[in-house]
């Protein structure tokens, strides 16, 4: 589907030039042929020898697919082989596959730590020297291992940030390219903030792949863009500004890192061999005299290109080329997109993002929950007026425009100062939303079939006047069209009525009582059924929340997500649409959510550990987007109200309220909900620990409909804990409430979580690193409170107790829930809470 | 006069016309009014004509004062004015725009004030001759349109709004203006939604552009096929109902406003007022201080938007922060997009969107809410002429917004709420409310409490009886939209339930007075009914069990009324008379509340008796309803929630017609062109030319 979206360019085979898609640059011991001209690399003695892969304007709309990353990669392992092992005979062939004695992946890269100091810096002739130190066998060891099987995106992570060989990253660096895609992006923090507060061998490694997925991917570019900017925060004012990670940034927002159209994708120079300093797209933000004549020919060799193009185009066989020309200009066309300044491809996210933020910026000033929520409404329902458009909600996990925000439904949220709120946004998936055409708008009042005049000559007009905006959204995708026109002329049609001069309305009201015109019989009822049947349908409906102003996110919250869903859907002038989809999202302005995304990270890395080893732990990563660093967006955990919530309205305790929720002990339900609640709480009770996540108060626990609870707010992790107070010193909140709904501490249920974190404890012990690496490189240039003080990292190896025996660990376990149990602290943060927050 | 002479004097001055005393443009509409033709020695004669300041008073008069002989001779030229008129509406040169704008609407004026009784064919052949007619006025027409839609000036528009509404209301009765045939033919539909669609155009004229629409809307309704109604009927595009919205909005807004500040100037002589109020219950000389002058017209409007199009109920929802200055162009307004929607990316105009500003205090507010507020103002006082029609047409209003299912949705929505002051009538038996306490709830206890509010201040000897039955078949509407979705809406039922107590107490203690005039049997039948749902299907929509038994609890403490209410029917409905069918009605609707009455009342009692208590208290009461509910047995009614559908014809046409007629006269006397005349003009247009 991807080369459907991005049609190689037709001069693909008629290019003279025999290698258009990489550019492998030309170390001085070996030069590659296809390489035409040399002249423009700047002749730097020390250039590194190895190459990367390197991006031209040529190849931009060209996806370097696992294959071709994976050639590169050989050739600079050929390279590396060559130079720093002359006596191998590894050369006649590629290794084997990885002997099975490799499957501790740590091992190597421990060797290699213990005997490479922390030193100068790599990447100079200092560098050069220290290679030819290295012990032969082990380089060995490693290059077998960068060819196994088993060498996966978060060993490259790891490699790319200990390795001071200037090599190896190269390698890495290309090597990114053969992952799929998903996997580089959970790393996508860590990438970029390697390529921020790292040394240049690092960076110049990560920033070909980075801007090779920039072009492809608008998404990808905006997040790039945002990471970029929130992970340069903290450095100081003066070298943030000239910063690469700023520079790129800029480079990014410029857009200038688009797929090209069809005559710079012509551009012969685009092949001009690799610069080291840096790529050729970005050869005008560096300033340099030789590149930037370069990028000045490239543009007037532009003009040649395009009587060639047409000459192409006329010839070509492929109509698919036709067709691409033709997307090009119908978007051009399309003056709003054109006016509206340089960077088109990525405003309309941008300006979406900004006005939610300003919404956000401008709750803050109100005094009042209600009058936030009033606020919040009216201001979403402007917004509507912009919908639908290309914009999409980052934290989804598939492809889609916005269509709608149904305001009525959104939420402030509970928060002392700030105002962060919680959108439902009705969404219509699509196959790709940089293609995909943005579907049509359908007015608010569509939902509602038209008073029908349909079959009167003079209803002209509007047809003429939707056909007018039709024409205008440029179509990528003939197929798409079905539903945008058809399905209004459905709706209006629903109610066929013959049109009469008081275009009164006919009644639609479902006749629900039966005139009885035949059996005179007179009914009779009893009063005390009525009565009856009123208390039972008052008890029966599922226990809603009370609307308290002071609180408006405990009912949204609490309604069942289908039901919202079918509401909303319901409600909607898109709902028809099949590829209706309804998505949740949580604006937050001026929350740093920096370390939430950490602990998404980490907590993500956990689950996946915990599956692959098969332990029933539960957790649920919700999704965090940094905007900056004061900015961001969260993904709701759906069908989960606060414990504090639940307590409130419900006023039961928690048992109580699992009974009147799920049913009384012996009941299936109610067993499983108890068996999802210990899963999750042992989950979250090793998270707690090996996070010391802290500030674990009623409010920033979930529970949700199937009774797993769910951690939120991972604002006080690590090294921080809220205002220094020296409460909460257990190791996780574990109050005789939750014993009392697993059964007890002597139950089978409570031993079941003991169990559970033992063997959860052990499973992360084993990938221990998967997880310390995440946050080791996050460390980097950062100010994040959760990095204060030194020993951070130490403190959390610690916690994984390498050291211990499974018995002991066992032993370790129980201490830790029975100091939980026992712990005053908790009882007291709460009461604490209780008084200064009103969180129960 | 004064100020013709004024005008007059004024072109002294300036125009080198060589006879003193007369301008010259009344000289040449002396020509005009002379047998021969003008241009026959001056082929210039009529571009000279147009570049002459419109002496309106003069053209009138002399329009007015030529008798029926005389209108043979100048038809001619008379035809031939209006042919020239309409021709330089064409030109480039603006001031003969304004000219013939002017000229027209003084053609159109003085020929109907002379020929009040002429046929309007006579009049149609006077001003531009049978057989050229059609084409003139599609000329006339197509014209004003491409004025209307351009981009020219904007008091040009105004002008051509000014001259429509002028031709829409030069007669009483729209439907006898047979000019407007050709309106019909001829639409400019299209140019008053344009005007509409667009901010800043909507700002100028949106107010003139509803109005004529609502105007044209009313032409032969129940006549003909009215293309305007058809139109109307199907306009979908957001931006232009919602700009129509914003303009009623307006209007609306600030009729509360001006009320508002009048309110507060007669504060200090309010409670002075009030407490000397001994015997009535209304304040009348402090409420007439208070009227302000009604908007029957833009009410109509709105009412046509409700009545005719599906989609604008949409916009009664469309929330905005409130407004207190209509009309300065800043106005935040919620559409900004004219281009096609769907392509608009929310791109750089989604930032530079009027921002909404940012006074904590405003409150969020849409048009219902406004409407609303309205309503509970012009229902205050129905002594008026005025004032009876717009609360009639308010709750006309209700009454289709009610019967909207979409419109119900969004009234019970229970993510929508607000606090909506009602103004309430000052009385003497109950204290001012105090507005803050007001908690924010769904639009629809706003107009539950707008309806118990009309309720319980309107029961006069003057009895407006059709308000009533409106006012209690809207609660029945609401009532039968709860029942069918089981919306348990969290209402203090029990003030609706005592106002209707009273309501039937009033009918019984006026009984004779109002039978008079009045079929007071169908409105107590309507309202027993009201109770009937509540206990047959209050299960459905109740918020709480125990408010069923408090509304057993309200039917046994005033037993009193029914017993009597039954008594009086019986006695109607056994006699033979002209209200023996109807009384009859009501006893049978009474029978669950009579046997509501009649169980519990003995239990009542013996509770009272064992237990040597005199006075039951509340909660004893309920102990006793709570417990003895499983021996009573009800009867099922048939066809409770059922209503019989708002529809305009046959029944509110009469209503309607009066009600376009007195707009029609309104607007007349208002549409002055004298007002948009000449200085602004000139001014405007001198430095053009």
């Amino acid at each position: 589907t991807r080369s459907r979206s991005f049609p190689p360019p037709p001069s693909d085979q008629n290019s003279p030039c025999p290698s258009p898609s990489l550019s492998i640059s030309s170390s001085p011991s070996l030069s590659l042929p296809s390489t035409p001209s040399s002249s423009c690399g700047p002749p730097q003695a020390v250039t590194p020898p190895l190459g990367v892969i390197s991006e031209g304007v040529a190849e931009l709309s060209l996806v370097i697919d696992a294959e071709v990353a994976h050639r590169a990669c050989q050739e600079v392992l050929q390279k590396v082989k060559l130079k720093q092992l002359p006596a191998a005979p590894s050369s006649a062939a590629p290794s084997p596959p990885a002997a099975p004695a490799l499957n501790t992946p740590v091992k190597p890269l421990k060797i290699r730590e213990e005997d490479d100091p922390e030193g100068p810096a790599p990447g100079s002739v200092k560098s050069a020297r220290r290679r030819q130190r290295h012990n032969p066998s082990k380089q060995s060891w490693l290059l077998r291992l960068f060819e196994s099987k088993l060498f996966d995106v978060s060993m490259a992570i790891s490699y790319l940030h200990n390795s001071k060989e200037p090599g190896v990253q190269a390698y890495i660096g290309n090597r990114l390219f053969s992952f799929p895609h998903e996997e580089v992006d959970f790393y996508l923090p860590q990438l970029l903030n390697m390529y921020i507060h790292m040394d240049e061998d690092v960076g110049d490694a990560i920033k070909p792949y980075v801007v090779h997925r920039c072009r492809q991917s608008i998404s990808f570019s905006l997040q790039c863009a945002w990471l970029l900017g929130a992970y340069s925060s903290d450095m100081h004012i003066s070298t943030q500004r000239h910063s690469r990670g700023t520079k790129l940034r800029k480079l990014i927002l410029s857009d200038e890192l688009k797929p090209a159209g069809p005559r710079a994708r012509r551009d012969p120079l685009t092949l001009t061999p690799f610069c080291p300093v840096a790529s050729p797209a970005a050869i005008g933000e560096h300033g340099l005299s030789p590149s930037k004549r370069t990028h000045q020919r490239s543009k007037s060799d532009a003009t040649v290109s395009i009587s060639l193009s047409s000459n192409l185009k006329r010839t070509a066989s492929n109509p698919k080329v036709e067709s691409s020309q033709d997307e090009d200009s119908s978007s051009s066309s399309d003056s709003l997109e054109f006016e509206a300044g340089p960077p088109v491809r990525l405003a309309p996210q941008r300006e979406f993002i900004k006005s939610l933020m300003g919404i956000g910026k401008r709750l803050a000033t109100l005094p009042t929950k209600e009058q936030k929520t009033q606020r919040l409404v009216s201001e979403l329902s402007l917004l509507n007026h912009k919908l639908p458009a290309r914009v999409w909600l980052p934290t989804a996990a598939f492809d889609h425009h916005v269509v709608r925000v149904p305001h009525t439904q959104a939420v402030v949220l509970n928060s002392k100062d700030k105002a962060p709120y919680l959108i439902y946004v009705e969404v219509l998936e699509c196959e790709n939303f940089e293609t995909s055409s943005v579907p049509i708008r359908i007015p608010e009042n569509r939902i509602r079939s038209t008073r029908s005049v349909e079959n009167l000559p003079d209803c002209g007009m509007t047809a003429e006047q939707r056909a007018g905006s039709f024409s205008t959204v440029p179509n990528y995708d003939n197929d798409d069209e079905a539903w945008s026109v058809d399905d209004i002329g459905e709706l209006q049609v629903e109610l066929p009525e013959i049109h009469t001069n008081s275009c009164d309305n006919i009644s639609q009201f479902s006749v629900d009582s039966i005139t009885s015109l035949e059996s005179k019989e007179p009914i009779f009822i009893a009063a005390g059924d009525i009565r009856r049947r009123l208390s039972e349908q008052l008890a029966q409906a599922p226990t809603t929340f009370k609307r308290d102003p002071e609180d408006p996110s405990a009912v949204a919250l609490k309604e069942p997500w289908e039901e919202k869903v079918r509401r909303i859907r319901e409600g909607s002038p898109y709902g028809h649409l099949p590829y209706w989809r309804l998505l949740s999202v949580i604006v937050k302005c001026g929350d740093d959510l920096r370390q939430e995304l950490l602990a998404f990270q980490v907590l993500q890395q956990l689950k996946s550990i915990w599956e692959q080893e098969r332990v029933p732990l539960w957790i649920k990563p919700y999704k965090i987007l940094v905007l900056s660093s004061d900015s961001g967006m969260i993904e709701p955990v759906v069908n989960a109200v606060s414990l504090h919530q639940v307590k409130k309205q419900s006023q039961l305790s928690l048992l109580d309220y699992f009974l009147q929720e799920h049913g009384t002990p012996t009941t299936e339900a109610f067993l499983s909900a108890q068996r999802n609640f210990v899963q999750s709480c042992a989950g979250y009770s090793l998270i707690c620990y090996l996070l010391q996540v802290k500030d674990r108060h009623n409010g920033n626990i979930l529970l949700d409909a199937e009774g797993h609870i769910i951690h939120i707010d991972f604002g006080f992790i690590l090294s921080s804990s809220p205002k220094n107070l020296g409460f909460e010193t257990s190791a996780f909140k574990l109050t005789t409430e939750f014993v009392d709904v697993m059964g007890g501490s002597d139950g089978d249920m409570f031993n079941y979580y003991k169990m559970l974190m033992l063997q959860g404890l052990i499973a992360a012990r084993k990938h221990m690193d998967r997880v310390l690496q995440i946050v080791e490189i996050m460390q980097q240039g950062t100010q994040l409170p959760c990095f204060h003080g030194s020993s951070t990292m130490r403190g959390l190896k610690e916690r994984f107790h390498m050291s211990l025996t499974e018995e002991q660990l066992q032993l370790l376990v129980d201490q830790l829930v029975d100091g939980s149990m026992r712990s005053l602290t908790t009882k007291l943060y709460d009461g604490f809470q209780y008084l200064t927050n009103g969180i129960m | 006069m004064s100020q013709v002479e004024k005008k007059a004097g004024l072109l002294r001055r300036t125009s080198s016309s060589k006879k003193p005393l007369k301008e010259k443009v009344v000289l040449m509409y002396d020509e005009i009014f002379a047998k021969e033709d003008p241009a026959k020695n001056n082929a210039r004669f009529w571009d000279e004509l147009f570049l002459m300041k419109v002496n309106l008073e003069y053209l009138e008069s002399k329009l007015e004062s030529v008798d029926g002989e005389e209108v043979q001779r100048i038809q001619d030229n008379i035809n031939s004015l209006f042919h020239h008129c309409v021709q330089a509406l064409g030109e480039e040169h603006q001031i003969k725009v304004v000219n013939a704008l002017q000229t027209l609407c003084a053609l159109f004026r003085g020929v109907h004030q002379k020929n009040k009784s002429a046929s309007g064919f006579d009049i149609i052949n006077m001003l531009m001759g049978f057989d050229k007619a059609e084409q003139r006025m599609k000329d006339l027409m197509e014209r004003l349109d491409s004025l209307l839609c351009g981009d020219g000036s904007e008091s040009l528009k105004s002008l051509c709004l000014k001259l429509l509404l002028c031709l829409v209301t030069v007669t009483d009765n729209i439907s006898q203006n047979t000019i407007l045939e050709y309106v019909m033919i001829n639409s400019i539909f299209e140019a008053i939604l344009q005007i509409l669609s667009d901010v800043s155009s909507r700002g100028q004229h949106g107010y003139d552009a509803v109005v004529l629409l609502a105007l044209l809307v009313n032409y032969r309704k129940y006549e003909s096929v009215n293309p305007y109604i058809v139109k109307l009927s199907i306009v979908d595009d957001e931006p232009t109902l919602d700009g129509m919205g914003m303009v009623v909005h307006q209007a609306l807004t600030e009729y509360n406003r001006q009320y508002k500040d009048k309110e507060e100037e007669n504060q200090g002589g309010f409670f002075s007022t009030l407490t000397s109020m001994v015997g009535s219950m209304f304040i009348a000389d402090a409420d007439e201080k208070l009227s302000v002058q009604t908007n029957e017209a833009i009410l109509l409007a709105l009412y046509e938007a409700v009545h005719l199009n599906r989609n604008f109920i949409t916009v009664l929802a469309q929330s905005h922060p409130e407004i207190d200055i209509p009309t300065t162009p800043t106005t935040p307004t919620p559409t900004t997009p004219t281009t096609p929607l769907g392509t608009t990316p929310p791109s750089l105009d989604m930032m530079n969107n009027p921002e909404l500003p940012l006074d904590p205090n405003l409150q969020t507010s849409n048009l219902l809410i406004t409407f609303l507020k309205y309503a509970s103002i012009v229902m205050q006082d129905t002594k008026d002429e005025h004032r009876l029609n717009s609360a009639r047409l308010c709750l006309i209003i209700l009454t289709c917004i009610a019967e909207d299912q979409y419109a119900d949705a969004f009234l019970h929505d229970d993510n929508m709420n607000f606090r909506v002051n009602l103004h309430r009538m000052p009385m003497r038996h109950r204290k001012k409310a105090v507005d803050k306490n007001i908690p924010s709830r769904p639009l629809v206890c706003a107009v539950l409490d707008l309806m118990v509010e009309f309720i319980v201040t309107h029961m006069m000897k003057d009895f407006p009886m059709d308000l009533y039955l409106r006012c209690v078949q809207i609660i029945h509407k609401l009532l039968c939209y709860q029942k069918k979705c089981r919306i348990r809406l969290h209402y203090t039922w029990r003030e609706l339930w005592s106002a209707l107590i009273n309501l039937l107490k009033f009918l019984l203690s006026n009984e004779t007075t109002l039978l008079a005039k009045h079929n007071i049997f169908h409105l107590a039948l309507l309202v027993v009914n009201l109770f009937n749902m509540f206990i047959t299907y209050g299960d459905t929509f109740l918020p709480t069990s125990n408010s069923y038994d408090e509304l057993y609890y309200e039917i046994v403490r005033m037993h009193q009324v029914f017993d009597n209410l039954y008594c009086m029917v019986l006695r109607v409905s056994t006699n033979t008379g002209q209200w023996k069918e109807a009384a009859s009605k009501v006893t049978h609707a009474l029978v669950n509340v009579r046997a509501i009455i009649n169980h519990f009342n003995p239990k009542i009692e013996s509770y009272a008796a064992v237990n040597h208590i005199s006075q039951l208290s509340e909660e004893q009461v309920l102990e006793v309803v709570r417990s003895n509910y499983d021996t009573l047995t009800l009867k099922l009614q048939d066809g409770l929630d059922q209503f019989e559908r708002y529809s305009e014809q046959p029944k509110e046409a009469a209503f309607f017609k009066e009600l376009v007629r007195s707009i029609s006269l309104n607007v007349r006397k208002n549409v002055s062109l004298n007002t948009l005349s000449q200085d602004v003009l000139l001014k405007e247009f001198s430095t053009i030319s």
